[in-house]
Formats: C-alpha cells, structure tokens, sequence
C-alpha cells in the first residue's frame, strides 16, 4: 500500500511539475481525457511508448502498437523529454538539448514552447526516471538488500540512485542551480522528499512520529552532500564519494547510538540524583 | 500588465455560452454590428484594409498607447523560435510578428550560446507572411527594407486567404495570427487550415482584442473604445468609418472561453489563454499533437 501510494505521488508529481505555472491546463483524468479528445466517434488507442517509466497516469497498462492520429500531447511531451536526455551530455539541462530531442523523435521543436518551464521540466523528468528506476530495482530484487544490515542497506540504495547520475555528472550542477530557483523548488523539494521516502521503505523502517521526521532528514542531509561531493570527485568510479558515503552513514548510525546512549546516561543520573534528594529530604 | 492566466481543457461538451456568428442566419455574418452577406464582408473588409495600410502602424500606437509592441513581444516570446523554423504568420500585413520572430532567432544573444551545428539550421529558418490584402503586404515589403531584413531569404511575402492556404499539410513548426482572427468571415475555417498546415508538435498561437469583464475597467474601456477611438481614426487617418468598424468588430468576436473551445473544436490540444490588460488582449495558444 505504501509502494502503490508512493507511485501514485510519483506519477502526480511530474504531472504536477508540469502545472505550477498560473496557466493551470485543467485536463481530465487521462482516459476520460482521450475520450474527449476526438471529435470523430472511434475509440482512442494507448499511444506506442518507448520507455517504460514514468509517463502519466495507467502505469501498469500496456500498449498496443498501432499509434493513433489523437495521441496525447504529454506522451509526447514524455517522448520528446526521454530523447532529449541523450542530448544533455553534450548540451546540457537547455531548450537546445530539448529542441534536438524533439528533432530526434521527428515532433516539430515547437513543443518545446509549449512545456511550461522548460530546463526544470527536463531536470524533473530526469528524477523522476531515476526514482522509477530505482523502485524497480529494488522490486525485482537485484539488490539484495535482505543481506544486509541497515546502514549498508541505506548506502547501498544511495549508491545506486547516485550512479545513474554518474554520466551526467559534467553537466549536473546546472541541473542542482536549475533545481534551486524559486519557481522550481518546491517540486525538487518534493521528488527528493519520495526519494528518501522510498530510500527508508526500502531498508523496512518502522519509524512514527518525530523519529519519522528525523531519519528523513538525516538521510536527505547525507544524500545531497553525497551528491555535492560527487561533482568534485575526479577518481576511477567514482570510488572517493562511496567511501565518504560510508563514513556519513556510519557517522549518522553512531550519532544515533550516542544518542540513545545519553538518553540512558540523563535517566541514570536523574534516577540517581533524585535518591539523594529524597535521603536528603528525609535526613533534615 | 496583469497577467492572469486560466485554460481549460475544452471538448464538446462546452456549452458555448455566447453563440458567435452561429446564430446568425447561414449566410448573414457580422461586419462590426451590421449584418451583411458573407460574400460582401471580405470586400468590406478589404476594403478596411486597403484604406488603413498607410497608417495602419501610427494607428495602433495612438490606440494601444505602445502597447501593441509588447503584447507582440509576449506573443513571441511564448512562441520560443528556434533556428531552422519554418513559421506562418497570418494577416501578418505590415510584419510585425515576423520581424521579432526573425529578429529573435537572429540575435546576437542566442547565438552566443549556440551550439555550432546550428548555424547551419540557420540557412533554413523561413518565416511566411501571408496577407489577403497586397497594399499591407507592399508595407510590410518596406518595412523590411529599412529594418535590414530585405534581402535575407528567410522573409517570404506571400498573398493569400486564411481560410485557404496555398501551403502543403504537416509543413508548418509556427502559426501566428494577430489582431486578425476578428476579421475572418469563417473562424472555423481559419482553425482548420491552420491545423492543416502545422507539423505534429507545431504551435498556433492567436493575439486578438478580447472581452474585458471587471466591472469598472470595462467601462472605462467601452468608453475609450466607442468615444475616442473613432475621433482619433478621423483626425489621424482621416477616416472614422475603418475604425468604427473595428471596435465594433471587437465586441462582435467570441470571447475567451468561447474561441479556446472553437480552436480545440479545430483538434488542437493543450488549448490555454492568457489575458493581457485585463481581457484587453488575449493570447491564445494550442498544440497540433
């Protein structure tokens, strides 16, 4: 239940990345939204997708291969957004590496225009693939994560979103500047909060309340300091930024032993400390 | 400017709150608030036209106050030209919207960044203009002369009807028609050659005077419209009559709600609207997916 709501959060996301701007395009639920588009009386068809992540809406549906003339324009606009990903490396998180994307899967670069906030459009999309991609593999088990212990588990799940970074990496930090801008923040703010989410359902925490709250946090503080580190990072794989991981997390699994430890050492003196009062009291 | 931005996704089930010419009998369209055949209105119309080319750019500063020149740049600007585009700008007379988009694809600004696969996209950026009325075309023609772009290839003048274009299907990336939607005998038609033309992923984009709703603001610009607008035509233009007609044809055209759903009608998606001014000007886009 917790997964299917974290996909749901996903799907809207992007959806709602799309819709921060004033022009709100208040589209219906996807299959009523087919019906409506035509104005000829047959039956609209499942566009042909070519990836299998995270488009609008029947995630689960799978297609049919005939492509129809009433497609939906956010499948496109998905299309044109996967292809412009290869251009990235070499262009960058611009309009450019969008309108060559958009040449690429032969829809005119006008759609470029039309995709409210461009560059951020393309960074969201990019996060939201990794996410998707990180839920399946850790769906279909290739991680094995049941071995491990949970601070091996956590650097190991932030290892495996960081690498699918790894080849943009040159380009990453217009990608971080176009995540801080004001108009973009908030929805960044929310992909990285599913992130950790799923980073913490992934090693089965059992957190409530304030420790919910706090085990997040934490682990959004060493994700994006990992992250950070990552640009600086010039050794083969990337092998300097998995071990400052490691230390993080430790650090983090330790603080909270220390913690837990002090708890104990307060109650221990307030335990010992009332005694003596009380012998106090009763002496005088 | 207040920018205050609503869309809908428009279908069939809208009901038009407002019928245009659709109540209108069959072959009775409006010219301003008179009735008049369908046949006669394009010669009425071009007859506007014909009279008004020769001041047609001081009138629109003295109406709009500049503004114009703004509400044009936001039109480009929304469109995002590329290099390589091929772009339809229509009853696009005196080039307005075509000098910006080429100016813009041209600037130094953008090329700086570009990458350098694109100059050759360069070469084939083509912006048509396309005017039912030779006298705003020969304007425009000037116009480009003294604004340097005369000999560039990527201007093409071209004379024809909105509602039947000479241009090939799926050839179009832009589409662009500002201040003269109003002015079209068949809407419709104009919608449905303009989807005709635009290639899959290519954008129609519409600059119209449009209804203004708040209260006091609308009054005030009733006023202006019918008292001052007129006087100004015949003491600039020398010709009341023109501009009569045109503020009347304002009010006669659909308002915002109504046009977007006519252009989704046209099968165009995404189908948003931005009002300008307070409903003064709108712009309306929609994409051809």
């Amino acid at each position: 239940m917790h997964r299917s709501a974290a996909k749901r959060l996903l799907h809207s996301s992007f959806f709602y990345a799309n819709q921060t701007s004033p022009i709100r395009t208040i589209a219906a639920p996807r299959f009523r939204f087919r019906f409506l588009a035509s104005t000829t009386p047959e039956p609209n068809d499942f566009n042909t997708r070519t990836s299998s992540s995270s488009t609008l809406g029947d995630r689960p549906s799978h297609t049919s291969t005939t492509s129809t003339p009433r497609a939906n324009y956010e499948e496109e606009q998905a299309r044109v957004l996967a292809a412009s990903l290869h251009h990235v490396i070499r262009l960058g998180w611009t309009e450019a590496a969008m309108i060559a994307g958009a040449r690429d899967v032969r829809v005119s670069p006008s759609i470029v225009g039309a995709i409210p906030r461009k560059e951020a459009a393309l960074v969201e999309y990019f996060m939201d693939e990794c996410l998707q991609k990180l839920i399946d593999k850790i769906d279909s088990g290739e991680l094995q994560l049941l071995d491990l212990v949970a601070s091996e588990r956590i650097a190991k799940l932030i290892k495996v979103r960081l690498q699918m970074q790894a080849p943009y990496i040159s380009k990453w930090p217009q990608a971080l500047s176009i995540q801080a801008q004001p108009s973009n923040i908030s929805t960044s703010f929310k992909q990285r909060a599913m992130l950790v989410d799923e980073f913490w359902h992934a090693s089965n925490d059992e957190g409530s309340g304030v420790d919910w709250y706090l085990k997040r946090t934490v682990v959004g503080g060493i994700y994006s300091t990992t992250e950070i580190y990552m640009l600086t990072d010039n050794s083969t794989d990337f092998e300097d930024t998995w071990i400052f991981l490691k230390e993080r997390v430790r650090d983090a699994f330790d603080l909270k032993k220390t913690f837990q430890e002090v708890k104990y050492f307060a109650e221990a003196v307030g335990a010992g400390l009332g005694s003596s009062l009380q012998g106090f009291a009763k002496k005088s | 400017m207040s920018v205050r931005m609503v869309a809908r996704r428009l279908g069939s089930k809208l009901l038009p709150r407002f019928a245009p010419a659709a109540t209108l009998h069959s072959h009775a369209t409006s010219f301003g608030f008179k009735e008049v055949n369908e046949e006669e209105k394009s010669q009425l119309v071009g007859n506007v036209f014909t009279k008004v080319a020769s001041n047609y750019d001081i009138m629109n500063d003295l109406m709009s106050g500049g503004l114009h020149r703004l509400w044009k740049d936001r039109l480009v600007s929304k469109l995002s030209p590329f290099p390589g585009m091929k772009h339809l700008d229509v009853a696009g007379g005196t080039g307005d919207v075509a000098f910006r988009i080429l100016e813009t694809i041209n600037s130094v600004n953008r090329r700086a960044k570009e990458d350098t696969r694109e100059d050759d996209l360069q070469e084939e950026t083509q912006i048509y203009v396309c005017d039912i009325n030779p006298n705003m075309l020969n304007v425009g023609k000037k116009r480009a002369q003294e604004r340097g772009l005369g000999d560039l290839g990527s201007l093409v003048w071209v004379e024809g009807d909105a509602e039947k274009l000479t241009f090939k299907d799926d050839s179009m990336d832009g589409y662009t028609i500002a201040f003269g939607i109003r002015n079209v005998t068949h809407i419709g038609k104009v919608l449905a050659e303009a989807y005709r033309v635009l290639k899959k992923g290519g954008r129609f984009l519409c600059l119209e005077l449009s209804h203004v709703d708040t209260p006091v603001f609308k009054q005030l610009y009733d006023y202006y419209s019918f008292s001052v607008i007129p006087v100004v035509g015949e003491l600039v233009a020398g010709d009341r009559d023109s501009y009569q007609y045109l503020v009347e044809s304002v009010r006669r055209f659909p308002p915002q709600e109504v046009f977007a759903s006519m252009i989704a009608d046209a099968g165009f998606q995404k189908v948003e609207y931005e009002n300008l001014v307070g409903g003064v000007v709108a712009i309306h886009s929609g994409l051809k997916i």
